[in-house]
């Protein structure tokens, strides 16, 4: 049997583009990653303690745009990522931006806080569980992040250190969701820093 | 269709190698990103004599990829590689010898030099039986406390379990020269 090669060249597109989706999706992955998320399902809610001792619910943040960083100090590419946390936290705070950092430490808060303050970290840092890391699929390695919707849904996800553009333009994705109208009224919140 | 042209032709041989490649790369995407698990050789018997330290090499190994802390880490924040031993009544642990770091920087943070173990690397070990220790074969357990990253992400704490055997032995009849005899006075 012979095949055109404009066959063949459909076929090696197509089998290149799978190989493209895979490797990068296995870098970097959406929702659909842990098996329990969905596309746009809802970020599981959670209440954690503050380093300063407040205690913050996820589901408080409706109306904004969420970056849920999972880290820890023992983490050199956490380390790494949270500079750019700040300097986002800054950009895009007027436009609802809220980052909130999940330290998954065995660490003490002091410890923790000490960490936070040499990071010149801007944003609130909770003191994570493992259960939370459970509803968001075990955490298996840190950093992990999660871009959640103003309406409470996640579009996006992040497994290690990616490039600070990358992170950029998931912010921008989560930026440019609306919120539904009951939850807008969150959005005056303003979240000081650890 | 004949025999011969059922068989794979080397064209399709490919394109069936790169659909496997493709498909492979698409479960890889499916899969959480997995911690490096730190191996430990085993270790042969060792003889230890009583009232006496005895080294034994535990060899470990992090896979390819991967790189654990050293037990001497560049940062207070950063969790060191320690043994932690449980042994028997009357056997005591000598000292521990850790092996140096290598000082490497990783893509995550070029200007910054981590102290790691990669690949395979030794931890000497003291183990020192009492003189009370009755001879016979006891079982040593411990565990290996490490925290592993990879170029862009690093996984929680994990332990390895530790454990050898060791046949402790009488120390050998102490060897006493013969006291000078004294002259015999013959009254």
């Amino acid at each position: 049997m012979n095949r055109s090669p404009l066959t063949l060249v459909v076929v090696a597109f197509a089998v290149a583009l799978m190989l493209y989706v895979g490797f990068h999706a296995a870098r970097r992955t959406g929702p659909g990653f842990a098996p329990h998320f969905t596309q746009s399902s809802l970020a599981p809610d959670f209440s954690l303690e503050s380093l300063d001792g407040k205690t913050m619910r996820l589901s408080d943040l409706r109306g904004k745009a969420v970056l849920l960083n999972f880290w820890a100090t023992w983490c050199g590419p956490c380390k790494i990522e949270m500079p750019w946390f700040v300097e986002l936290q800054n950009r895009y705070a007027s436009q609802g931006l809220q980052i909130v950092g999940v330290a998954m430490d065995d660490a003490s808060k002091e410890d923790i806080g000490k960490f936070a303050k040499e990071m010149g970290v801007n944003y609130p840092i909770l003191i994570g569980k493992e259960s939370v890391g459970d509803e968001y699929g075990g955490v298996p390695a840190l950093p992990e992040s999660f871009l959640i919707s103003r309406d409470g849904k996640i579009v996006d996800k992040i497994i290690g250190l990616r490039g600070k553009a990358e992170i950029e333009d998931s912010v921008k994705k989560a930026l440019d969701t609306r919120a539904s109208t009951n939850q807008a009224s969150a959005s005056g919140k303003n979240l000081v820093s650890p | 269709m004949t025999l011969d042209q059922r068989k794979i032709s080397p064209g399709r041989g490919s394109l069936l190698t790169l659909i496997l490649l493709a498909a492979s790369g698409l479960a890889a995407a499916q899969m959480p990103p997995k911690a490096p698990v730190v191996t430990m050789e085993a270790v042969p018997l060792l003889t230890a004599q009583r009232a006496k330290e005895t080294m034994v090499n535990l060899n470990f190994r992090v896979p390819a990829g991967y790189h654990i802390n050293s037990n001497m880490p560049k940062s207070e924040y950063l969790l060191p590689t320690a043994l932690k031993m449980d042994l028997p009544t009357d056997i005591i642990l000598g000292k521990i010898n850790y092996p140096a770091g290598e000082e490497t920087s990783f893509p995550f943070s070029p200007d910054e030099k981590l102290s790691v173990y990669t690949g395979d690397f030794t931890i000497a070990l003291g183990v020192h039986p009492l003189h009370s220790v009755v001879p016979g074969k006891y079982v040593m357990h411990g565990v290996l406390r490490y925290q592993g990253c990879d170029n862009a992400q690093c996984f929680p704490p994990k332990n390895v379990p530790v454990s050898f055997e060791v046949k402790v032995v009488k120390e050998p009849p102490e060897h006493h020269a013969n006291p000078a005899q004294s002259p015999h006075i013959h009254n």
